[in-house]
């Protein structure tokens, strides 16, 4: 099939049917057209200039285009566009690639289900039994409905606390969150700065890894982006004979840490978690348990971490400089008042206001101790529970820290992306329901280790015959930091597998 | 992006006044404005003289003045005053903090500005390295211990000046610390000081700027995001200083080693350094108060005056804040611990916030920007390049080699940024050298010779014209060989003062030369063309001379002087000469 007709098939979907994916879809027209045809030519003479040349690839709408709206799914920069690029999109262009439209998501990547979007609520394309609407995931909803129903190529996503991993769970698709500071963050609108990752979304790992291979270089303006002297530290690190032993000659070493085996596991996600590691078992490879201790305070950890520094970017939105002002005069009509306390008011959704609350609280002057210095020092448990249970040293552990090998160091852990499959939107939609923002929280207790410490992680669909259907479930690959290959590699080893 | 209402808003900038002498050259002009009241004429419709009302307002104001150090001085026999004190200055940098916009005083409104300083959604800080050089250098000067790593902040409080809704500054490991301040009976500070204090500073940090708003009620407010991230450094004193002149002195002294070390460009009375202050009081003879602050214990509830704008705003706001904490806890009162404004020209300090309604500022670590890592070699190499300190200076200026009064010596060192001191040393190293044949004692008066003219004569013109300082408007050489034609009295003074104003014009003929061409040398008057002088202006007024004879008025001699100098022939007669043939003349 030609780049062309490939393409062409994508808009058609996302207008068909939307899902809401898409808050701003790609024109059915446009310059867009001829840069795919050109696309086609180049594949022809055999010298494409990258593996997504003409390919449509999603935006996530928290990432900055210039052609485009970058919303982040909020009223109060519903009308807003950049006026620049994400490097991201910049990278993405240059290897030939179409900006395929901006996805729908939760506020400022604030929600685990893409329902707290001024623009409406991502559907899965994925129903249930019942035919019933489901959750895509969040907060990358729109990115891996996109994916899933054929609406482009592949998709940039973000992830903070597991937004990429657990829609490409809850979708069927392969979602990959690389260490912190591979990927540029420049014109990708912060959450949580010391959490974010851009990630990505595709079919396949193989897609995704392409991606990543694009995007994968040191940015000068971003200044959390890893230099290119660390990056080949890094690269040194790993590249040592016996870490490059592993898949090659050696089997893997496979973790799994007690501490996940939680109560909210659903017999289904637990089945397919058992199921994928007597998978790699029959292949040769070994499975451990391990111990993360410090995995039960993971989430309280990143629901404070999060909104905190989310409090903090989320300052500048008051609609002086940028983005949508109330109506009429604000201030309350004081003469001294704020001149954007209304404008706050309304153009913020009711998630975003909550962890705004939430982290001012928790920075506070009598809070701050309590709350968001200890979720600083857990984290760093949390980031040293992992070193001490993977066999490839931290290559930004501070030097001198050389732990001793033991027996149970493991290569990769794998473990559910989430505890249960996607929820029903209207369970979730309706008030009446039990649901609290706290059941929300809990759906992220899988992925927010991982961004914690920083460290790869890839969610790839694997299927389990069960008694009546096929049950669809994520399994998450962990790395330790700058090991993003392996991790790829594992999670192609799961990829799509029928277990049973 | 900008929305029109302040991408074409016309915000007038501050235009950047260049500084004019007389403000610096006559410092105490700053605190000669006396209370209105005392200057008003008098209501009464009689005619007063002048000088008798000049007479009287002058009496007034010095009994005011002591009535107020004895009603001082009473208040601090019984209470102890401290303060610390907190100064914002702007770094002389060529860019913004965190981005490479340049930075700027007077360009166009909102022309000067990066995505990130407008905190456009996506964009990212870039420290930029050069702007800490100024701020170590002011570290430096103030003998700070430079920290090997320090880290940036986030504080956070909503205004529209600030667009992030933060400002970024280093609020939990500054880059400096444990450096001090000496301040000398020179600098002003109060006779109970003595010769000598010292106070610690605490810390210096490296901060943004806000944006400059401009207010038209009742719905319009304009934004300049210029300043916007322009470099700052905080310097935030220990509660060391005891009386209100030292305060000021505090902030003065400062002022003078952040400007003479480069890193600021201007001072308080461009804006470019604002202060802020804390202020406590306790009763001596008393058990310590329960207050800690910055380590130092017992002290009394304290408030913070914001804002200040002048050394005299410090020195004022002080005195009343102290006053009204006096009187509040002599009424039985408790002092809160409060926020309060001080406006120029009133006496009272003013509440701006309690303690209840105080900003939680949310201190954040930034999570975008590395720590800070300064190496030694950067120091070293700093310490080696820093202009020497203006004590050390003021030292050598007032030692044996150049003898000058602390009054000369002071301004020479402050005015035009060092540039004025240069000039007086090329000055004086022209002028020794041209007097190497001179005997010991003539040659050890020039320095201080030279000072006059660099500074008075020099100056005058300078003020008069309304000119900034150029060491080009009369070159070294040119006053040095007008002073050495002076000294050997080639010349009469005014003749100098004359062939001086033909060089500030623009004349660029050798000294020699003007005085060749324009006849200006002196041609001595024999004694015989001096007595006949002499009589001709006795001859004026008898009367006079009788005067002096009689009541031996010699003081009286100089108005003969005077006319001799008049209407003798222009540059020949001088002065001494003249004086001496008169006392012969009339004295017999």
């Amino acid at each position: 099939m030609s780049l062309l007709r490939e393409a062409e098939r994508c808009v058609a979907n996302q207008y068909a049917h939307g899902f809401n994916a898409f808050i701003t879809p790609l024109s059915r027209a446009g310059p867009w057209l001829d840069r795919v045809k050109e696309a086609d030519v180049r594949k022809e003479e055999g010298k494409p200039k990258s593996a997504v040349d003409g390919r449509l690839i999603s935006i996530k709408d928290n990432i900055c285009t210039r052609e485009l709206p970058t919303t982040c799914a909020s009223g109060i920069l519903d009308k807003f566009t950049s006026p620049f690029n994400a490097t991201v999109v910049d990278q993405l262009e240059a290897a030939g690639a179409i900006i395929a439209g901006k996805t729908n998501m939760d506020e400022f990547g604030m929600g685990s289900h893409s329902i707290n979007s001024h623009f409406g609520p991502v559907k899965n394309p994925r129903r249930d039994s019942s035919g019933e609407d489901l959750s895509a995931g969040g907060s990358s909803g729109g990115s891996a409905a996109s994916v899933a129903a054929d609406q482009c190529y592949a998709s940039l996503g973000t992830d903070t606390g597991g937004s990429v991993r657990l829609p490409a769970a809850y979708t069927g698709t392969v979602g990959f969150k690389p260490s912190y500071g591979l990927i540029s963050r420049w014109g990708v609108v912060a959450y949580a700065n010391s959490l974010d990752t851009v990630g990505i979304l595709g079919k396949s790992t193989a897609n995704v890894r392409d991606i990543f291979n694009i995007l994968n270089q040191h940015d000068q303006r971003d200044p959390t982006s890893l230099s290119i002297s660390s990056r080949s530290r890094i690269q040194a690190s790993i590249h040592t004979p016996e870490l490059t032993s592993r898949l090659a000659s050696a089997p893997l070493r496979i973790g799994v840490p007690m501490e996940y085996n939680v109560s909210e596991l659903t017999p289904s996600v637990r089945r397919a978690w058992a199921l994928s590691l007597a998978h790699l078992k029959k292949q040769g490879h070994t499975v451990h348990s391990v111990s993360l201790p410090d995995t039960k305070h993971a989430l309280s950890t990143y629901y404070v971490v999060g909104p905190a520094e989310a409090s903090s970017n989320l300052a500048k939105y008051d609609g002086v400089r940028y983005g949508t002002r109330a109506e009429g005069p604000d201030g309350d009509g004081k003469p001294d008042g704020y001149l954007f306390s209304n404008t706050r008011g309304q153009g913020f959704g009711q998630e975003v206001k909550r962890r705004i609350v939430l982290g001012t609280f928790t920075l506070s002057a009598d809070a701050i101790d309590n709350y968001f210095i200890q979720a600083q020092r857990v984290r760093r448990l949390v980031q040293q529970d992992f070193d001490a249970v993977f066999a490839a040293k931290n290559p930004l552990a501070a030097q001198g820290t050389d732990k001793s090998a033991k027996d149970n160091d493991v290569d990769v852990i794998i473990c559910p992306t989430a505890p249960s499959s996607p929820p029903r939107l209207s369970d979730l939609m309706s008030k009446s329901t039990k649901t609290s923002p706290l059941d929300a929280y809990v759906t992220d207790v899988f992925t927010v280790p991982a961004s914690l410490a920083g460290l790869p992680a890839i969610s790839v669909p694997v299927t389990v015959s069960g008694e009546k259907d096929t049950e669809l479930a994520g399994i998450q690959v962990i790395g330790q930091y700058g090991d993003d290959q392996l991790v790829m590699k594992v999670g192609e080893m799961l990829e799509g597998r029928n277990l049973d | 992006m900008l929305r029109s209402w302040i991408g074409s808003g016309t915000l007038r900038s501050l235009c950047a006044r260049r500084l004019t002498q007389p403000a610096l050259l006559y410092p105490k002009a700053q605190f000669s404005s006396a209370p209105n009241r005392y200057l008003e004429p008098p209501a009464s419709a009689d005619r007063v003289p002048l000088r008798k009302q000049l007479k009287q307002e002058a009496k007034a104001l010095r009994s005011h003045k002591r009535q107020r150090k004895e009603t001082e001085e009473a208040s601090r026999e019984e209470w102890e005053l401290t303060v610390g004190v907190e100064i914002h200055a702007q770094l002389d940098t060529e860019t913004k903090l965190f981005s490479r916009a340049a930075t700027s005083t007077s360009e166009t409104p909102n022309s000067n500005v990066a995505l990130f300083d407008l905190a456009f959604p996506g964009s990212q800080p870039a420290f930029q390295i050069a702007t800490l050089l100024p701020a170590l250098r002011a570290a430096i000067a103030l003998n700070c211990e430079i920290q090997p790593v320090s880290r940036f902040d986030r504080k956070h409080y909503f205004y529209q000046d600030q667009p992030a809704g933060y400002q970024i500054t280093q609020y939990y490991e500054p880059f400096a610390r444990n450096g001090y301040v000496d301040l000398f009976d020179y600098d002003g500070i109060a006779p109970e000081d003595g010769e000598r204090v010292r106070i610690d500073i605490k810390q210096l940090q490296l901060e943004q700027d806000t944006a400059k708003s401009q207010e038209y009620p009742p719905s319009t407010q304009l934004l300049d995001f210029n300043r916007v991230s322009h470099p700052l450094i905080e310097i935030i004193t220990m509660p060391q200083i005891h009386t209100p002149a030292t305060a000021a002195a505090c902030v003065r002294k400062l002022q003078a080693i952040v400007q003479s070390c480069g890193a600021v460009t201007t001072g308080m009375e461009m804006g470019g350094l604002r202060a802020d202050v804390n202020v406590s009081i306790r009763r001596r003879g008393e058990a310590p108060g329960q207050h800690q602050y910055d380590g130092i214990s017992g002290l009394g509830q304290r408030t913070e005056i914001k804002n200040l704008s002048s050394f005299k705003a410090v020195e004022d706001a002080i005195i009343a804040e102290k006053n009204r904490q006096i009187e509040v806890l002599e009424s039985g009162g408790v002092i809160e611990g409060e926020t309060r404004g001080w406006t120029i020209g009133t006496t009272e300090t003013r509440r701006l916030r309690g303690k209840e309604g105080s900003v939680d500022y949310r201190y954040m670590p930034d999570p975008d920007i590395p720590p800070l890592i300064i190496g030694e070699d950067l120091l070293s190499s700093l310490r080696d390049s820093i202009p020497t300190a203006p004590d050390t200076l003021l030292t050598l200026l007032i030692g044996s080699e150049f003898n000058l009064p602390i009054e000369d010596a002071k301004p020479l060192i402050e005015l035009d940024n060092g540039a004025r001191l240069e000039y007086y040393y090329d000055v004086v190293d022209i002028l020794r050298s041209l007097q190497v044949d001179q005997d010991d004692k003539t040659r050890s008066s020039l320095a201080r010779v030279a000072s006059n003219w660099v500074l008075h004569e020099l100056g005058g013109l300078l003020a008069k014209a309304d000119r900034p300082w150029d060491a080009e408007i009369v070159p070294a050489r040119s006053l040095a060989h007008l002073i050495d034609h002076l000294q050997r009295k080639l010349i009469t003074g005014p003749t100098a003062k004359q062939v001086l104003a033909i060089l500030f014009d623009g004349d660029h003929r050798p000294v020699p030369q003007i005085l060749e061409e324009e006849n200006l040398l002196l041609r001595p008057l024999s004694r015989e063309e001096y007595i006949a002088l002499a009589e001709s202006v006795i001859a004026l007024n008898p009367q006079m001379a009788e005067q002096i004879r009689s009541k031996n008025q010699l003081g009286k001699l100089g108005w003969f002087v005077g006319q001799m100098m008049r209407t003798g022939e222009k540059g020949r007669v001088e002065a001494p000469k003249a004086e001496k043939i008169l006392r012969d003349l009339i004295m017999g």
